[in-house]
């Protein structure tokens, strides 16, 4: 089975939504214009393909929702999260304007395009943005309902539309803005996972578990809400935990949980993009397994700290 | 001449230099380069109201040279916005609604949350852009430094504004001379000219002017936005300090501040 493209689910959220809120904008920098003109035809008043001028696009789109209308911006993530974050902090967070961010290109997603188009800080930029939300959908289902649920919230909202999905099935009831999903149970070890990562904590599962390791997996599709009820009372039973996310180590989930573990006496470890400049090229998967962002990856650190 | 203008709003320019002697913070030049576009846009132009602050149908003003701000707390004080102890011994004070740059989250009357300069401009394009998809009527009145136009964003937001049509903004740029000291190019009636839009050139320190320039702009035909570029001296109505000395963010001592208070024929 092929998933389906989470991008292509924006482009069809914003379209069913255009339909039900009269009041739904999208401003967008030059980016997905193909697979939004379904949205633009119909709402021609209310989407703008603004230009490649992308600090200006995000103060526009604070101003539009300034005047009353529920606003989305969209472009490749350095050239929002890293470029405009000045207009996220002060033209959104501090006057409390709401308005949604989905950026696509985040990690290494445009792998050989080279380091002006990654972005593996976006985690750790967001959360030090009171007022914002910051959610890592790995699926098409996970973006339709965490959009839909918080879009007209009093937040800056920012999605992290991933180039390469997970293939599992989540049940929509599960996907709650801020929670964590649980699963699959275990006794030995808690995986947790944040956007498309979700699939190296399932296949490390089924490896552990012909090394007879139980691991239990939760599954953050949100970071900012951070469900840390949740992370404690599986590493408070575990006691053991790993995190697997598309982000450096510095700032991402990883230090969220590690502060949890800390609280709990449990042991912690981290796969993740080390803090460093990925100037490598390559694709989207030998990114993956490079920084063991994979099945093997994460089964290979389990084992290290269970010393099994 | 130089007597009559220092006379002209010299109620203003006296709570300008009373806020900033008292509250020991705050750039006067600024501010008394301001405040007679203020006044104009607040009695003689903005559909809002201390009534109206959070009206859908209100005129936006924004305040995009955020360090003006005395000015701007000493047009909204006249105009009812903010009350006498809002301003009086409480401006920069700890705990206080007014700081030096204003917090539109505490002023009443302030649209936006300025101080970085770049940003006010254009979340005023971004609320003039949501006022054309809603068809309304209101206007967008930015008033913007030219040491200010040195930022990308302002050029990123005027190309988006002449692009858009945005008839419904008004941009007025604080032209003191400041951009030239430091960049000597001081051409910005072709620049926002290239930038297709509305050119007007007044006297920032005449109402007579002012108006008809800001009637001027609703008036102009076709679906460009408009921006008045109003020549004005840092420090009008003061002579010791007008242009670009060190006065910039200087706080006047006691000697000081009662000659200011002299010169604007106000008693001490």
């Amino acid at each position: 089975m092929t998933a389906k493209s989470v991008r292509q689910q924006f482009a069809d959220t914003m379209l069913e939504l255009g339909k039900e809120d009269p009041k739904l904008v999208v401003v967008v920098g030059d980016i997905s214009h193909g697979i939004l003109q379904p949205f633009a035809k119909n709402f021609p008043d209310r989407y703008f393909n603004i230009g490649i001028c992308e600090p200006a696009m995000m103060s526009v789109v604070a101003g539009i929702a300034k005047s009353g209308l529920r606003a989305v911006g969209h472009t490749i993530a350095p050239f929002i999260i890293d470029r405009s974050f000045e207009q996220l902090k002060l033209d959104f967070c501090y006057q409390k304007v709401p308005g949604n961010v989905v950026s696509v290109g985040s990690a290494f997603d445009y792998a050989n395009l080279g380091c002006t188009h990654h972005c593996y800080s976006d985690f750790a930029l967001i959360k030090a943005l009171p007022f914002a939300t910051m959610h890592a959908p790995g699926s098409a289902v996970e973006f339709d309902s965490l959009f839909r649920s918080t879009y007209k919230d009093l937040a800056l909202n920012v999605f992290r539309v991933p180039g390469f999905p997970h293939e599992l099935d989540l049940d929509k009831r599960d996907i709650v803005p801020g929670k964590a999903i649980l699963i699959a149970e275990g006794s030995d070890v808690t995986l947790i996972s944040t956007g498309v990562q979700l699939r190296s904590a399932v296949g490390a599962r089924e490896l552990l578990l012909q090394k007879n390791i139980s691991a239990e997996i939760l599954h953050l599709p949100s970071v900012r809400p951070f469900d840390s009820d949740r992370v404690r009372s599986s590493i408070q039973k575990t006691k053991y935990v790993v995190t697997i996310e598309e982000h450096m180590r510095s700032g991402g989930l990883g230090e969220d949980v590690l502060r949890v573990a800390h609280e709990v006496g449990a042991r912690f470890e981290s796969v993740s993009i080390p803090d460093t400049f990925v100037t490598w090229y390559g694709t989207y998967q030998e990114h993956c397994e490079k920084f063991g962002l994979s099945a093997e990856g994460v089964t290979s650190k389990v084992a290290d700290m269970l010393q099994r | 001449m130089a007597k009559d203008i220092a006379v002209h709003n010299s109620e203003l320019r006296q709570r300008i230099i009373k806020t900033v002697y008292e509250g020991k913070d705050g750039h006067i030049p600024s501010a008394l380069s301001i405040v007679d576009i203020l006044n104009v846009l607040y009695g003689s132009f903005l559909k809002v109201s201390p009534e109206t602050i959070k009206s859908p149908d209100r005129d936006y003003f924004i305040l995009s040279k955020g360090h003006g701000c005395v000015a701007f707390y000493s047009v909204l004080l006249k105009y009812g916005f903010l009350k006498e102890e809002d301003l009086e011994k409480r401006f920069c004070r700890a705990n206080a609604i007014l700081g030096e740059h204003p917090d539109c989250l505490k002023v009443p009357g302030a649209e936006a949350s300025t101080g970085s300069l770049g940003h006010g401009f254009p979340f005023g394009v971004g609320i003039a852009t949501g006022l054309k998809i809603q068809k309304k009527n209101n206007r967008v009145v930015a008033l913007l430094g030219d040491g200010e136009c040195q930022e990308g964003t302002i050029w990123e937001a005027a190309n988006i504004a002449c692009n858009h049509q945005l008839k419904n903004l008004i941009a007025v740029v604080d032209w003191n001379g400041s951009a030239a000291q430091l960049q000597p190019i001081d051409d910005l009636p072709a620049k926002w000219k290239a930038f297709g839009w509305n050119v007007q050139v007044v006297d920032g320190h005449s109402d007579d002017e002012l108006i008809a320039a800001l009637q001027g702009a609703v008036n102009a035909p076709g679906q460009s936005p408009n921006v008045i570029l109003a020549r004005t001296v840092k420090g009008k109505g003061l002579p010791f300090l007008e242009g670009h000395g060190p006065w910039h963010h200087k706080i006047p001592n006691q000697e000081e501040y009662a000659m200011m208070v002299e010169i604007l024929g106000g008693s001490k």
